[in-house]
């Protein structure tokens, strides 16, 4: 009877950490970025081109266009291309809107949330703007800025785009 | 002689540098949505022509409706002249003379069809701010306050330059920048 007793508690928590492990790795990780981070992120490149989508989830052509940058990434996975995106949410509205929609949009790629010391700090990173999103970056395998893309646009244009600057020297 | 020559070069020099540093804009005509014209030299008796680049759908726009009216009614007292520009392609005059009266809007708002003038003040976002002096000059271009959320402002940018305006001074900060929405600009 014991041992009976021994073999169900055991199923169960066999059971319990299996569902853990399954939430876990369904579970999205929102990193923080500040502008050390960032300049990091592009300047160490290893070889591969970046495409940084800057967006938030209160902006309508973001969102919009969100779900072509996750075509983008399914095509270039384990490529010379990596796929990145930066919202500029405010930190308080992680939990209730930002990674809802990266769940309901199946996010393939790495999100980072923005940690600027202010917004001025963010958008004087990249002196052409101004602060309108979407922005859409894309760097060389050197880190060097090949595309600066503000607005809405399509996988076809972007792909094209990411074309280019693996073919640029 | 010589000293008073290199004085007279270096002054004409720097004053010539300060002249071509300041920007300063052209005057141009729109209609507002019942069709009625306007031009930046209506308004060249006010102390400083406010223009808002605004949008009907941009969340970021929407969330600072309230404080531009409030703005516009306190400042239009004080001889400020306020006109809101909608330069997005997908948004139409019936829907921007709806979203006006439905959000309680009663300072002016322009179309700008084919985003000439958003072009012109190369205007990128919404709600993007250029404060103009009565001959054109930009006086501070940037954002209305530091948040779009009401509770986290902690600076009110366009209030501060209009008081220093008002107040005869020069405009400390010039320039600031925000997140906006893009303006959804026709293909040319």
């Amino acid at each position: 009877m014991n041992k009976q007793r021994f073999v169900i508690i055991l199923g169960l928590i066999l059971i319990l950490s299996l569902n853990l492990v399954a939430q876990s790795s369904n579970k999205i990780v929102v990193e923080e970025i500040d502008k050390a981070k960032l300049e990091k992120l592009i300047k160490n490149r290893k070889g591969k081109v970046l495409l940084l989508n800057i967006w938030a989830s209160w902006c309508p052509p973001c969102k919009k266009e969100f779900p072509d940058l996750v075509k983008l990434a399914e095509k270039y996975k384990n490529s010379k291309v990596e796929i990145v995106g930066l919202s500029v949410d405010d930190k308080s509205d992680l939990n209730s809107e930002v990674i809802p929609f990266l769940q309901k949009n199946n996010v393939n790629f790495k999100i980072y949330i923005q940690n600027f010391k202010s917004v001025e700090e963010l958008i004087s990173f990249f002196p052409k703007w101004e602060g309108a999103i979407p922005l859409t970056l894309i760097f060389d395998k050197n880190g060097r800025e090949k595309k600066f893309i503000i607005g809405m646009r399509d996988f076809n244009f972007f792909d094209k785009a990411i074309q280019e600057v693996l073919a640029s020297k | 002689m010589k000293k008073l020559m290199l004085l007279f070069v270096l002054i004409s020099f720097l004053s010539g540098y300060s002249q071509s540093d300041k920007i300063k804009f052209e005057d141009f005509t729109l209609q507002d949505y019942d069709g009625k014209n306007y031009s930046l030299s209506d308004f060249k008796n006010s102390k400083a022509i406010v223009i808002i680049f605004v949008s009907t759908q941009c969340p970021v726009s929407n969330d600072y409706n309230s404080r531009m009216e409030k703005l516009y009614k306190e400042y239009s007292q004080k001889e400020i002249a306020f006109l809101g520009i909608n330069s997005n392609k997908e948004e139409q005059v019936e829907e921007i003379k709806e979203h006006a009266k439905k959000n309680n809007l009663s300072f002016i708002i322009l179309k700008d069809y084919g985003n000439k003038i958003a072009d012109k003040l190369k205007a990128s976002y919404t709600p993007e701010v250029f404060v103009l002096s009565p001959e054109f000059e930009l006086l501070y271009h940037g954002r209305i306050d530091d948040s779009r959320k009401i509770k986290n402002v902690k600076s009110e940018d366009l209030r501060n330059a209009l008081d220093e305006i008002l107040a005869g001074k020069e405009v400390t900060v010039k320039k600031t920048k925000a997140f906006g929405c893009t303006i959804k600009r026709v293909e040319k």
